[in-house]
């Protein structure tokens, strides 16, 4: 008897754990459970605060805070908190606050209060102060003028990246929550989860419908995929993409759009053999991008040209694509040399194989893919390629064991080409991993420097990215294709090519 | 007595795979072939194809080997430098002693799978260093074992003769020592394999053991870990795999234990 009750006991025990974690909730209270992997330590962007590495995001993301400009999906810039501005010379520029803009508690958006928060920006932030390059700024009324240390003609770009967000700065950061102007409000934040509630003071002529938001950090694609699956998030984003099809039927909807995000990999320019240009474009000629998307990615990506998708004026559009073709990969490896003379199935030259390490990292689950489908088709044309994927791999980039090294990039943040060619191009960018140094290019990004205009911008970005795919210099192998699903009920949440909105005052539940 | 010859029989059907996979694979392993990736199984690809287009059971077959072999290479290492290093500490005593059986308690003080990540981590992945990883974990309980067995043979009378007998140490112990305390080891090691199996495949799934294309059964099942609901066959496969592996040795080690150690 004993011994049954224990198992009655046991039984009941064990089974209430597997129950559903259910909170009640008050009736006609709207709630929205998101789930994401793009949240936490490792994206380094946990808090609110814009003003500290690329918590902007979480900011922006989940609509909290707002910035002066806003991308709309053309990636051209519309007003959001400003209202128009005026460029008074090449060095500065006069912008219009909204008159009806509000922080959260309730406090009007006016000049002083953008001045006091660009200020705290340069003084915290560590990428903004390089972007921006701000000599002065001056607030009047409605009115901030901002001069700049030298012609910068993508300021309203910039202003626009998440850290531009324009937050109460005499509110300070209380738990790392910070008083914005979006349509929501942290009430919560930790390194996995942000409350949110409706600001009942959104100043926007659209107002928020939810009553209460949670954004879950889920960072594991399997069980993001079966938080959904049981109901427990209304919606998701960043599920792989081998889960995708378990939520293509009717009791799902799913929103996606092509971003400028590029998974690109560059060549290490010091590696003597890869100084060869019929190397290199052997190499790119051997990668398979049609299939690497279709099958690998799932239909999730397109197969990519140039850094920038084929939605940016100086995007894919412009650029013959490099053809995959083995044979004629073959035939350039043996004009530079590389034959195979001991049938061990490897080219090699000098009595040497041509063998290369693939440096990449895994927490982007495409990039392994990538380099092992690269692998395989490589040993094709002879070529001996090592896979080394790892979440170590800033210690490999910084002891230079690597030939190839692979990463995934937001390539147009801002909307302008500048930011790419300033950080991954040209001779010294920071992420210049290549070592890639071109005169060309150098020439070109000074005079890119220096234009204003969309248009003239642009023409000379097709131009620089034309000489990079010229000197084979990198392999952009596929753009990414971001994915939402969520709920049938959901609505007014929708993926954007930016990749910063998220959850807009749209959002509702019905 | 219990027979033993079903469990070494199926043991040896492993072994005999693993040794000749190369020639026993339907397909190359490794050759990709994207436009038939995940096809499920059928007659032609009896395990079905992975995200690659690879045959699944090729890749298991081959897969065996590396597992396999790796872990029995593993443990022959361990298991004979952890009774070498035991021996000699029971057989000598005093300070060296001391200080390798202090030594073997750090060493044991730490979860073995907890230091094995940490380590494989640190030195950067790969299956050797996964098994170097596992290797300096792994010794200080046969040293363990094997110390207390020469402890006890130290007190029986035969070896105070052998003693008189003016016998050098280094004949002791390989002539009456060793003899007398492979029994005891080897059934140790035999209920180990399972485990080191589990473990290796465990660190490859982590991604701290084989890199890619190796074909390895751990970092097959996480290849395929985000398709369980689609294409169940590419993480089944490994998945059943070790299951049967560990089960056949663990059934060998049982019964081995049983008809040479007399106990349960």
């Amino acid at each position: 008897m004993k011994k049954f009750l224990l198992m009655v006991f046991a039984a009941i025990f064990l089974l209430t754990g597997c129950g559903n974690d259910k909170k009640s909730v008050p009736t006609g209270e709207k709630t929205f459970t998101y789930g994401t992997i793009a949240y936490g330590v490792a994206m380094e962007n946990v808090g609110t605060n814009p003003h500290e590495s690329y918590s902007g995001w979480s900011t922006l993301r989940y609509g909290i805070g707002e910035t002066l400009f806003k991308f709309n999906e053309h990636m051209e810039l519309e007003p959001w908190l400003a209202e128009s501005f005026e460029q008074v010379d090449e060095f500065t520029v006069k912008i219009k606050i909204n008159d009806a803009a509000t922080f959260s508690n309730g406090k009007k958006v006016d000049g002083a209060a953008v001045k006091k928060c660009l200020e705290a920006l340069i003084a915290n932030h560590d990428r903004a102060p390089r972007d921006l390059k701000i000599s002065s700024i001056e607030a009047d009324g409605q009115f901030v003028t901002i001069k700049s240390a030298e012609k910068m003609p993508a300021l309203l770009n910039y202003l626009s990246d998440p850290y531009g967000c324009i937050i109460d700065v005499d509110e300070g950061v209380k738990n790392g929550i910070v008083v914005g102007t979006g349509p929501y409000k942290a009430v919560k934040v930790t390194d996995t989860q942000i409350d949110l509630v409706k600001n009942d003071n959104y100043w926007g002529i659209v107002k928020p419908k939810i009553d209460k938001i949670t954004v879950k950090s889920i960072t594991d694609g399997d069980t993001l995929t079966m938080a959904m699956q049981n109901g427990e998030l209304d919606a998701v984003q960043g599920l792989p993409y081998s889960s995708l099809q378990l939520f293509q039927n009717d009791n799902y909807k799913i929103s996606q759009v092509n971003t400028s995000r590029v998974y690109q990999a560059a060549f290490n320019f010091k590696n003597p053999i890869l100084q060869d240009l019929n190397v290199r474009k052997a190499i790119s000629m051997a990668i398979d991008k049609e299939n690497f998307c279709k099958v690998l990615l799932n239909g999730n990506g397109s197969p990519a040209i140039s850094p920038f998708p084929a939605n940016l004026t100086f995007g894919d559009k412009n650029f013959q694509p490099i053809t995959y073709d083995l044979d004629a990969a073959k035939k350039l490896l043996a004009d530079s040399g590389w034959i195979d003379s001991d049938n061990d199935g490897f080219v090699d030259k000098n009595g040497k194989n041509l063998e290369l390490n693939w440096l990449t990292y895994t927490s982007r689950q495409e990039l392994p893919l990538l380099a092992e489908s690269a692998q395989a088709n490589l040993k094709k044309i002879g070529v001996k390629l090592n896979v080394n994927a790892t979440d170590n791999y800033k210690t490999f980039l910084k002891n230079g064991e690597y030939d190839i090294f692979s990463k995934a990039i937001v390539t147009a943040p801002t909307g302008d080409p500048e930011y790419y060619f300033t950080s991954h191009i040209v001779p010294n960018a920071v992420d210049n991993a290549g070592f890639y140094d071109s005169e060309q290019i150098s020439a070109l990004e000074n005079e890119l420097h220096n234009t204003f205009g969309a248009n003239k911008r642009s023409e000379i970005a097709i131009k620089m990215s034309q000489q990079i795919l010229d000197d084979c210099a990198l392999i952009y192998a596929s753009h990414l294709r971001m994915s939402f699903v969520m709920k049938p009920n959901i609505e007014g949440f929708s993926a954007h090519p930016s990749d910063y909105y998220e959850i807009t005052a749209e959002l509702d539940k019905k | 007595m219990k027979s033993l010859t079903p469990y070494f029989a199926a043991a040896g059907t492993l072994i005999f795979i693993a040794v000749f996979a190369d020639f026993l694979t339907p397909y190359d392993p490794y050759v990709q072939d994207l436009e038939g990736a995940l096809t499920p199984p059928n007659s032609t690809n009896l395990l079905g194809t992975d995200r690659y287009g690879r045959d699944v059971l090729s890749r298991v077959i081959v897969g065996s080997q590396t597992t396999l072999c790796a872990s029995l290479l593993l443990l022959a290492t361990i298991s004979t430098v952890g009774s070498v290093i035991g021996a000699i500490c029971g057989y000598s005593g005093g300070r060296l002693d001391t200080f390798l059986m202090r030594l073997s308690d750090i060493f044991l003080a730490f979860p073995q799978m907890v230091f094995a990540i940490a380590a494989a981590g640190a030195l950067g992945g790969g299956l050797l260093n996964a098994a170097a990883a596992l290797a300096v974990i792994g010794w200080p309980k046969y040293a363990r074992i094997a110390r207390g067995l020469v402890l006890s043979i130290r007190s029986m009378t035969y070896f105070d003769a052998v003693k008189m007998s003016g016998s050098s140490s280094v004949q002791i112990l390989f002539a009456h020592v060793f003899p007398n305390i492979a029994g005891p080891i080897l059934v140790t090691a035999a209920l180990d394999i399972g485990t080191i199996i589990m473990e290796l495949a465990g660190l490859s799934f982590l991604g701290l053991g084989a890199m890619p294309p190796t074909a390895e059964w751990g970092a097959m099942m996480n290849n395929g870990r985000s398709m369980l609901q689609t294409a169940p066959w590419v993480i089944l496969a490994p998945g059943t795999a070790i299951f049967i592996t560990v089960a056949t040795f663990n059934l060998l080690g049982d019964n081995l234990r049983d008809v040479l150690g007399g106990q349960r």
